[in-house]
């Protein structure tokens, strides 16, 4: 039969090329860095290898020589095949108009996850408010009196800056920490998110009730008002995004349960990573605008200011005819998936 | 349709990838003991940087006479932050799949299609870690979800590569062996019960092959046990007869292989 060549004869007249391939993509990850000629050598070099494997497979020949051929063509696809670089207009397009865009449209789960915030919060701090006793039943009595304590004496003196960066890296850790953790155990069919919402929820508001009835309201509030329309939205915006990999585990539309999360995925990335960007806006301003010597009215405007901005950025933001026709796209590609698969 | 492609795949830890050349390979996928390694030495990693950080801050402390300032404890919760969240996500971009970690000990992550990661990917499967490592004692993860998900899994997947449709692949090098040779050699009495051409097909050689190749790691007693199961099954097909099921075997794989060198020369 023509072609039938022994495996010894086979591995003799090919084993010079597999070793050159072998060695120029030996460095993993750095085909990228390698000149031109190089490159295209270990293009053609793959392709031949290619034809060798399925040389192998049909001949019948040893399986660890498979074996050997499969890995070292596993090997050059992950090389040749590398990573796409970076793009900055990818990153633009994303706080530009994919990430609003991506919250609007699961705007449903997004106020199912404020409400699990929110409610939980009023509740907390009316408790708190109405008796200390209920303050004391949520948080230990040690983490409350730190807390009244530490508001208590106003922000005249402003802090060094030294204790600014201090407390921002403080806020990034604990901060972006808490919205990750909220987020990423919604793949628990959404429980994760649902205990983290609450809990958070119910432990801020009972701790400002707290700070409320020792009387030092004021202080807090002003506190807080400069970073939290970044960062409760972004915590909750969080919360939304895990519950939404849950939802998608429940509700699969048909696929099946891995399939209807990797559809949820790309829009549920893009959520995660606009809150992560407001995260890391909220710490800055936390650890540096708000316990400024500013005055209370500068921090109230200013918080006016950002409230609406980040509501105007997240209604507004990326509308327009290109995102009708994307959903329009959307419904089509969902229409036709069913019949496809 | 889809049934009988699953049907025909082998019962193994390894997946088939399609490249835009359409060829077909496969891929070993990384089970959870070398995974576990691989966390192991980028725990190792992060927590060295860590603790690196730390001496130089208290250094720097102890010379302007303020240890720990409120600033570099900053600094090191964001490094520590760092290490938490983005270790993972930047190698993985950085190198396409490779952490540390991974790499000492050749696994690589690639995309269910056997693409190279990109970013997004990478950051989902890396957050959706803190579902995997649950329940965690203190900020040691016991993955005790990662491992059922894994379990359930024909690919080793944990809820984080489900997600962001990731799998874990070994990439080690493998070598060409030499021809098995019989050892002592076959007697012409031994080989003259079996016929010139085997009604064995191409796959029960292979395993044949693969058995020969592994019988040296094999006490004696599970060699002749693993032997048992196919050797009668065998010479009941070809009608002969044997005393040592391994020996057969071997026999059986000489006789091939005699058979198919003679065809090619």
């Amino acid at each position: 039969m023509k072609g039938q060549r022994s495996q010894d004869d086979f591995v003799a007249a090919r084993t010079g090329e597999w070793r050159e391939l072998d060695q120029l993509v030996a460095g993993g990850d750095a085909i990228h860095g390698k000149d031109g000629a190089a490159i295209s050598r270990a293009a053609a070099l793959y392709r031949s290898l290619c034809t060798d494997l399925m040389r192998c497979r049909a001949a019948h020949y040893t399986p660890d020589l498979g074996g050997y051929l499969d890995a070292l063509a596993g090997r050059a696809h992950s090389t040749l095949y590398g990573a796409q670089p970076f793009r900055a207009p990818g990153l633009v397009a994303l706080f530009a108009r994919d990430f609003p865009r991506a919250l609007r449209a699961n705007w449903r789960l997004f106020a199912i996850s404020c409400a699990l915030f929110y409610v939980p919060f009023a509740i907390g701090l009316l408790g708190s408010l109405a008796s200390d006793e209920f303050a004391l039943r949520v948080l230990p009595a040690p983490a409350l009196e730190a807390m009244a304590h530490a508001y208590s004496k106003g922000f005249d003196a402003g802090r060094d800056a030294g204790t600014n960066t201090g407390m921002a890296g403080f806020y990034v850790y604990n901060n972006v920490g808490i919205a990750f953790r909220c987020f990423a155990t919604g793949v628990l069919f959404g429980t994760g998110s649902l205990f983290f919402l609450v809990y958070n929820g119910l432990f801020t508001g009972t701790a400002v009730g707290y700070v409320m009835s020792a009387g030092h309201g004021g202080n807090i509030w002003t506190f807080m008002c400069g970073h939290a329309p970044f960062e409760l939205t972004a915590i909750v915006i969080a919360g939304g995004a895990g519950l939404q990999m849950g939802y998608a585990l429940v509700d699969t539309g048909g696929l099946t349960r891995v399939g209807s999360l990797r559809r949820a995925a790309p829009a549920i990335t893009r959520q995660i990573l606009g809150a992560a960007t407001m995260l890391l806006i909220a710490a800055l301003i936390e650890g540096f605008w708000s316990p400024s010597s500013l005055p209370a009215p500068v921090k109230w405007s200013a918080s006016g200011v950002l409230t609406v901005l980040v509501a105007l950025y997240l209604v507004l933001a990326g509308r327009g005819g290109a995102e009708d026709a994307a959903r329009d796209r959307r419904r089509a590609d969902d229409r036709a998936e069913p019949s496809a698969s | 349709m889809i049934k009988r492609e699953t049907a025909r795949e082998p019962l193994d830890t390894t997946t088939e990838i399609e490249t835009p050349e359409h060829v077909r390979f496969r891929y070993h996928v990384a089970g959870p003991a070398k995974r576990a390694l691989a966390y192991l030495v980028d725990g190792v990693v992060r927590t060295g940087v860590v603790f690196f950080a730390v001496c130089i801050a208290g250094m720097a402390g102890l010379v302007s006479g303020d240890t720990f300032s409120h600033a570099s404890t900053g600094f090191l919760l964001l490094l520590y932050f760092v290490m938490e969240w983005g270790y993972y996500v930047f190698f993985e971009t950085l190198w396409s799949g490779l952490t540390p970690g991974k790499r000492a000990l050749s696994l690589r992550v690639v995309t269910d299609g056997g693409h190279p990661l990109r970013f997004v990917d990478s950051l989902l499967r890396n957050l959706l870690r803190s579902a995997d490592f649950l329940p965690s004692v203190g900020f040691f993860g016991l993955y005790g979800v990662g491992l059922v998900a894994m379990g359930r899994d024909a690919r080793f997947r944990r809820l984080g590569d489900l997600a962001a449709g990731t799998i874990v692949i070994m990439e080690e090098r493998q070598h060409v062996s030499g021809r098995l040779r019989l050892d002592p050699p076959p007697t012409p009495a031994e080989l003259h019960g079996l016929p010139q051409r085997l009604p064995l097909s191409g796959d029960e050689l292979d395993a044949v092959e693969l058995f020969l190749r592994r019988s040296g790691k094999l006490s004696a007693a599970r060699e002749d046990e693993l032997a048992q199961l196919v050797a009668p099954i065998f010479a009941r097909r070809i009608g002969a007869r044997y005393r040592d099921a391994s020996r057969f075997l071997a026999l059986l794989h000489h006789r091939a292989h005699e058979h198919r060198e003679k065809k090619a020369g």
